[in-house]
């Protein structure tokens, strides 16, 4: 009686997240009943916007001759490599201009300046930089999570209380030791925030390049199942597209961020 | 020697609001001999943290030297470790890694600092939060790892900006007479700087009154070691000394 009084009183972690995950999913099945019932009443045609059933065994088609797969591994690793370049770039550059005024006042207006432009405009001239393909894609990831991961070391590092850096100087720390001990794990979690909003970016930049610049990845499969008019396969594209992301956010992300954040007790 | 002198220590500084120069501090010459505990009072404003910040090495000096350890210094440096008034322990460290920070930094090896770490805890009744996040601790707690992760660094002088300030009138009491047992244990030299009469005449074996940016006058307390408040609350000596105190920091 007891125990059970306690579980009523305390919900386990476990059936918190169940929870949770089932109010995220309920809206997203009304959503998918509303469809199928539209389609069916007003007998919209199939090459205008496909039925629920169609668009399942689109999906199951793209899985059993290994096609999604090799699209989903394509647009990934253009994601990951775009963006453990854009950190191993961004964070450096990030805590040069937060340790330094006058790095920060000369890369300031560049970065207003860029990060407008970060993103699919720089499609043509990668291109026929690196042309059609891994390089140009990439080259866009990078370019939406660069400019965002270094802002956001910048407000990182500066947003370290300036007696932390004291008091490691007085506790004899040298440059090294200052960066390693108190700039870098200072700025963390504003790093992390930055990966992961550049990332929303860098993850909507994909589809779009893909659509012009490859022959393989999500976006290439929109856009290919379009020339056959195949609505079916392309709804069935944008559905991965958006649970694909909603997984990184929730499953990688988010627990990281919060991790970081909470752990230090460094709210913000 | 672990001693502290400072020679006509002044501070100029440009203020851009009231368009002139500024003295915040006025040929100071002040003498913490190795192992004695002294006190800077003053009203706020008096220039006693410009003072400190300057001996830290935080701040560059207008004019004048400061000697450590017979050694001219400018620029922070682990011969003199410091205790602000915010505590400013590193939040993503727990209170061990804290600790051992400063040893880290001469690059004594993981085990032996930990030791050393775990050393200074204990000395402050600390053992029990070694492996908690600074978070986790009360504004009494952070305050005394403060102070334990300056002294674990063996620093030749260890200054002490206003520490207790900001955490409540019991949990101060207790900290001010730690620190004296502390004190009397280790024989650290100790510059600290207070607005709080009775606190620097409580701790100190010597108060310097501070005012308008130069020293008004300079006040040994000979009262009997170990002081506790119990004890001090009734004693005519601490009331004669701190009521003679008060009167200087207040004609300051």
């Amino acid at each position: 009686m007891s125990a059970l009084a306690q579980v009523d009183a305390k919900p386990s972690m476990a059936w918190k997240r169940l929870r949770s995950a089932l109010y995220f999913v309920f809206p997203l099945l009304c959503l998918v009943f509303i469809w199928e019932f539209t389609v069916r009443i007003f007998s919209v045609h199939p090459g205008v916007f496909p039925g629920v059933g169609a668009v399942l065994k689109a999906g199951a088609e793209s899985i059993a001759n290994g096609s999604l797969f090799l699209h989903i591994g394509a647009s990934l690793a253009r994601v990951l490599v775009g963006t453990i370049l854009a950190v191993l770039v961004g964070v450096p550059l990030g805590i040069l201009m937060g340790v330094s005024p006058g790095v920060s006042t000369i890369l300031t207006p560049l970065f207003r300046f860029f990060s407008v432009l970060a993103g699919i405009a720089w499609i043509p001239i990668a291109t026929l930089w690196f042309g059609y393909g891994f390089g140009a894609i990439t080259f866009v990831i990078f370019n939406a999570v660069f400019f965002v991961v270094a802002y956001n070391t910048l407000l990182g590092v500066a947003s370290i209380p300036p007696q932390l850096r004291n008091a490691a100087w007085s506790l004899g720390a040298n440059r090294w030791d200052m960066l390693k001990e108190v700039l870098l794990p200072g700025a963390l979690p504003n790093i992390v925030t930055g990966i992961r909003t550049g990332l929303g970016f860098a993850w909507r930049g994909l589809i779009a390049a893909e659509m012009i610049a490859t022959n393989l990845g999500l976006g290439y499969m929109l856009f290919l199942a379009r020339d056959f008019y195949r609505t079916e396969l392309i709804v069935f594209g944008m559905i991965v597209i958006g649970i694909l992301w909603l997984l990184i956010d929730r499953l990688v992300l988010a627990p990281l961020e919060r991790r970081t954040i909470e752990r230090w007790g460094l709210v913000r | 020697m672990k001693s502290l002198t400072i020679n006509h220590l002044s501070k100029t500084y440009f203020d851009p609001y009231a368009a002139k120069h500024v003295t915040a501090v006025q040929d100071v010459s002040l003498d913490v001999p190795e192992g004695e505990f002294v006190a800077i009072v003053g009203p706020s404003g008096c220039g006693k943290t410009t003072i400190l910040n300057m001996i830290a090495g935080f701040l560059p000096a207008s004019g004048g030297d400061i000697i450590v350890d017979s050694r001219k210094v400018s620029g922070p440096g682990p011969d003199r470790g410091v205790v602000f008034q915010s505590h400013a322990l590193f939040p993503w460290k727990t209170v061990l890694e804290n600790v051992a920070f400063g040893p880290k930094m001469r690059g004594v090896g993981l085990k032996e600092r930990e030791e050393i770490a775990r050393d200074y805890l204990a000395l402050a009744g600390l053992s029990h939060a070694a492996e908690r996040y600074p978070n986790e601790l009360s504004g009494g707690m952070q305050q005394r790892v403060g102070v334990v992760r300056a002294l674990a660094n063996e620093p030749a002088v260890l200054l002490m900006d206003e520490p207790f300030a900001s955490v409540d009138a019991q949990t101060r009491m207790t900290l001010q007479e730690e620190l004296t047992r502390i004190w009397q244990a280790r024989r650290p030299t100790i510059l600290f700087i207070t607005h709080d009469v009775p606190e620097a005449v409580f701790l100190a074996n010597r108060v310097v009154v501070l005012s308008k940016g130069r020293v008004l006058e300079e006040v040994e307390i000979d009262l009997p070691r170990p002081r506790s408040w119990d004890a001090m609350m009734d004693d005519e000596r601490f009331k004669t000394l701190s009521a003679r105190v008060l009167q200087l920091v207040r004609a300051a």
